[in-house]
């Protein structure tokens, strides 16, 4: 691929990273009372900490010096520290939640990814017949439902309602020295559920996307073209039209991940699963400002480092929007 | 040609004929789209619930005048059961509608306004103003704002206090508003921008600039009249997602507990572990007609897209 875009995207990536940074900054200024007023309140701090902190975060100096060591510090993974959990470090809070987020969110994300993709493009392929219909109606009212409200629904019905998985968490307590495999056994039972609500609450915003990406693409020239060769319309779909209509509906699956990361945090919630979705909520509850921001800096890093690399796919893919 | 030509009279009969026949001509559209009219239908009953939610139910319940036991099933007195305070679930349910769509009506007030002044003023001026509004445009596209209205809310209400009021209405209430207009007018300034683009190479904008109009002057006489159609539908769209947003924040814990809309009747649903205890109708009610309201919305805005914005109007 071009070197030219490359640069482009990648120096656009890092301009918004900094713009993200800075944000985090000024939101650090406006909050009520001083940074280290704040750590003063926080009495699991000792005085010897505040002062070591004062000095790494330099509030004593002029504010632009004050950005520059912040940056500096924001770069070495020093996000200051926890009120809510006696005074540990932001970054060690953050790492010890963030892998059941990612397995919850990642697997929601393939499934919903797999299904929706496979929904939409039937649907779009047989435009105005019963599956059409349908699906559609079904994704629409799903687009319509918060997931928390997906996720009560799931919840009401399956955990409380008929007790075929457990309520909330994400092991059994007190069930440590069982073996392994029963161990995974219990963590997958325990996954079912918010897997479930993440991947319902993504089908029907995918499906709606691909089936207005496939419709797009079988009014396109070349699959009139390919009808005139002769080809089967199932060869048509495939050799033609879904590669074409993959493309504009994976970036915009890649663009949407910022909405979608912010819903998805009341899946955590109503499943009390111990990840960073339910950690946000504690943090708002207590005004634990330092994991908040933390949290914000954390997931707007990884939406802008999931559009780049989205955008680098693309320019791979589709040689037009390299130029 | 002299204007003096024509009288006065016949001008604007002309105009109103003309007025007249491009609304009747959007209704004959409109009504073609029996998804779109059932969502205006929805949409009616729950403004005439939100207008006077008095007329059905009564005043809001509270702590002290609720009417019945804690988490009462439904009965004949209480439709919908009771929460754990014993307030009647209806009750909560058709006044949280007035408290979701005034939020949601003000936010997208919020938003709209922000989002069609951005993306006129950068698609009409151009150069280096256009290059920076669209540079924090794409920055708010790109950011995860609902994570962004997590941190900004508490930070707003820690600062002004959460007890106060403005013009009547609480300022958790305020805070709410401000937080969804912020973040989420991105896609609403793309949106007018590229269509202020076509508008200005428009042989009529150039005129008014050869007769010495100002660029406020254009932009407000007479680009604005021109990107209204994508306004209005954008506005229905948004009015969805907001209500979307407030209820999402609410559950999470940001909303007024005094001034419930039916986010917080979740989130209160949700502290109460009324699912837990099997009471269902505690949690069903405020979910319908979340869902409802959003689903209308989204249905009565994509007709009107479809039957307002040019672009697509001509491909079909």
């Amino acid at each position: 691929m071009g070197s030219r875009y490359l640069i482009r995207k990648v120096v656009g990536a890092a301009f918004t990273i900094m713009l993200i940074v800075i944000l985090n900054f000024v939101l650090f200024r406006m909050m009520p009372g001083s940074p280290d007023r704040i750590l003063l309140r926080n009495p699991n701090v000792s005085a010897a900490a505040v002062a070591a902190a004062r000095a790494r975060w330099g509030l004593d100096d002029p504010l632009p010096i004050q950005l520059v060591d912040y940056l500096k510090s924001t770069a070495t993974g020093d996000l200051g520290y926890s009120f809510k959990f006696h005074g540990e470090q932001v970054t060690d809070v953050l790492l010890s939640r963030l892998w059941p987020t990612v397995i919850l969110f990642g697997l929601g994300e393939v499934l919903a990814i797999i299904f929706g993709l496979a929904l939409g493009a039937y649907s779009g392929w047989k435009r105005g017949g019963p599956i059409d219909y349908i699906g559609n109606g079904i994704s629409l009212i799903l687009y319509s439902m918060p997931y928390f409200v997906i996720g009560i629904l799931i919840l009401g019905v399956f955990a409380i309602g008929l007790h075929w998985f457990p309520t909330s968490g994400m092991l059994t307590i007190g069930g440590g020295d069982e073996s392994f495999g029963s161990q995974l056994l219990d963590f997958l039972g325990h996954l079912a559920l918010p897997v479930t609500t993440v991947a319902i609450g993504l089908i029907g915003q995918y499906s709606i996307l691909m089936r207005s990406s496939v419709i797009e693409t079988l009014g396109e020239d070349y699959v009139t073209t390919a009808r005139g060769k002769g080809l089967t319309s199932g060869r048509i779909l495939r050799s033609h039209a879904l590669p074409n209509a993959l493309l504009p509906a994976v970036t915009l699956i890649a663009i949407n991940l910022g909405y979608v990361i912010g819903g998805a945090i009341t899946v955590e919630v109503v499943f009390n699963w111990p990840g960073l979705g339910t950690l946000t909520v504690d943090a708002l509850e207590a005004r634990d400002y330092p994991i908040l921001q933390g949290i914000f800096l954390l997931l707007s890093i990884s939406v802008v480092v999931a559009n780049l690399v989205a955008d680098l796919i693309y320019g791979r893919l589709d040689p037009r929007v390299r130029a | 040609m002299t204007a003096g030509a024509i009288p006065e009279a016949t001008i604007r009969n002309e105009r109103l004929r003309l007025r007249l026949k491009a609304i009747r001509s959007f209704a004959r559209r409109f009504t073609n789209r029996p998804d779109g009219v059932l969502g205006v239908l929805v949409l009616l009953v729950f403004v005439i619930l939100a207008v006077a939610p008095n007329l059905f139910v009564g005043d809001l319940q509270t702590a002290t005048t609720a009417s019945g036991a804690s988490l009462d099933p439904p009965s004949a007195t209480h439709l919908l059961g009771t929460d754990e305070l014993g307030r009647d679930i209806l009750n909560l349910t058709i006044h949280g509608t007035r408290i979701s769509m005034i939020i949601g009506l003000l936010a997208t007030i919020v938003t709209i306004l922000l989002g069609v002044f951005v993306g006129i003023v950068s698609g009409y001026v151009g150069g280096r103003v256009d290059v920076f509004l669209m540079r924090i445009t794409d920055f708010f596209l790109v950011l995860p704002t609902f994570v962004l209205a997590l941190i900004l809310a508490p930070i707003i209400l820690d600062l002004i206090g959460a007890n106060s009021s403005v013009f009547g209405i609480r300022v958790t209430l305020l805070v709410i508003v401000v937080v969804i207009g912020v973040t989420s007018w991105a896609s609403t300034a793309r949106i007018i921008r590229s269509q202020t683009l076509s508008v200005k190479e428009r042989a009529f904008v150039g005129r008014a600039r050869v007769i010495g109009s100002g660029g406020g002057h254009i932009m407000w006489r007479h680009i604005l009249p021109n990107v209204m159609n994508l306004i209005v539908a954008n506005t229905v769209l948004v009015f969805g997602g907001s209500i979307l947003t407030e209820t999402t924040l609410s559950f999470i814990g940001l909303g007024d507990p005094f001034a419930p809309s039916w986010g917080q009747v979740l989130n209160a649903a949700e502290s109460a572990g009324a699912l837990g205890l099997g009471a269902w109708w505690y949690v069903v009610p405020p979910a319908v007609c979340i869902v409802l309201v959003v689903l209308s919305f989204t249905l009565v805005g994509s007709a009107l897209d479809d039957v307002l914005n040019p672009r697509l109007r001509v491909r079909r």
